[in-house]
């Protein structure tokens, strides 16, 4: 099937296909999808600004669903959410420019490729080791499984560190942090999200565990509500750049709508390191896609 | 659970599944046809307006269909899991 915009012949049950597993992923891990969904369209032959425009369009429908759910869970710290989206917003719009200057340089596959394996890598191996860490320490010294970090060290050092305003995020359990630790968190996670056209969740739902020290599965929720703006705002900055073929978002999100429920009501079955474990093998599995379509060795019309 | 509300579980999402495998067919046929005309016409024309269309449709499918899986959920009792 032909999409006139992107300019390009995909496969509409292809791209629901995609929607379900990026919706179930996403209600499961709290994050967007984009890091999967991204290099199947990528994989497809879809230009890689479009790509990028495209992936958080389909995202902001997809995360209402799953952040919805999420809520009803008790899983969403608004405040901690709402705090993020003022470093979020400003990260998205200077990430869509970088976009801007590459798309005229003429490097854009190539950069963003290249930003798209080292990022995704990076993320997959640690998130897999600090997570096995994680289950040893339940095993070896007998805690509860239920949030064990075997990263605690780096947590409390953040969470000490002063510079005021300080904050509470009791949705959170956390009884003081620097809000700019919030707000880089949200710029950082936005920076990407405007560059790789991803959510930011497989990077922001570490880093709110690893850095501010939320609970897991809180962290999954309050990532799914933060998509819901920081993608909305991305999509319009893109759209309005160009970027965005809405035809090929709202077919991707037709899967992505079921896929976000049960991926959202599963989380009540496992513990936190689990699911982070279970987590990291997604980012790598996107960045062998680029790598695949990088190297020619599959692709799209 | 016990196996007769495993299975009565089971067969309401599939249930679940089925509905909305016809809503996305019908659906796919009315986005394909009606629409894609209309906002390739407003991508090449008018960007600006096109972009919070976009963002309109992208928005207001999230609800809909938020209402639809919510609601197939609960008439089929999927939430009252053990």
């Amino acid at each position: 099937m032909h999409f006139p915009i992107a300019d390009v012949v995909i496969s509409p049950l292809f791209l629901a296909g995609v929607g379900f597993l990026v919706g179930v992923l996403g209600g499961f891990f709290g994050v967007g999808g984009g890091f999967l969904a991204g290099p199947m369209m990528y994989l497809v032959g879809v230009p890689m600004n479009f790509v990028v425009g495209t992936d958080l369009a389909h995202m902001t429908g997809k995360s209402i669903v799953a952040a919805r759910r999420h809520r009803t869970l008790g899983h969403v710290d608004i405040k901690l959410g709402l705090l993020m989206v003022l470093g979020t917003i400003p990260g998205i719009e200077i990430g869509a420019r970088i976009i801007e200057r590459l798309e005229a340089a003429g490097s854009i596959d190539h950069v963003v490729g290249m930003a798209y394996v080292a990022v995704l890598l990076t993320i997959g191996v640690f998130t897999g080791w600090e997570s096995l860490r994680a289950m040893r320490l339940v095993r070896t010294e007998r805690m509860q499984a239920k949030d064990v970090l075997a990263f605690r060290g780096v947590t409390r050092r953040v969470q000490v560190f002063n510079l005021p305003p300080l904050i509470s995020l009791p949705g959170s359990g956390i009884e003081s942090i620097s809000l700019w630790v919030v707000v880089g968190v949200g710029f950082l996670t936005g920076l990407l999200a405007g560059v790789l056209g991803v959510g930011g969740g497989f990077i922001r739902m570490p880093m709110m565990v690893y850095l501010i020290g939320v609970p897991t599965h809180v962290a999954v929720g309050t990532d799914l509500f933060e998509v819901v703006i920081s993608a909305g705002f991305g999509t319009l900055t893109h759209a309005l750049k160009g970027n965005v073929d809405i035809l090929i978002a709202l077919v991707m999100h037709t899967g992505a709508a079921i896929g976000a429920q049960i991926g959202a009501m599963s989380t009540r079955y496992f513990v936190g390191p689990r699911i982070r474990l279970l987590f990291s093998v997604l980012p790598i599995i996107g960045a062998t896609l680029v790598i695949l379509r990088m190297l020619g060795l599959v692709g799209g019309t | 659970m016990k196996s007769s509300r495993r299975k009565t579980l089971i067969r309401n999402f599939v249930i679940e599944i089925l509905i909305y495998a016809v809503l996305v067919v019908g659906y796919f046929i009315l986005v394909l046809r009606l629409l894609g005309g209309v906002l390739e016409g407003l991508f090449e024309g008018n960007l600006t307006v096109y972009a919070f269309v976009a963002l309109g449709l992208i928005v207001a499918q999230g609800a809909l269909l938020e209402l639809v899986t919510s609601f197939l959920v609960s008439r089929l009792g999927l939430e009252r899991v053990e």
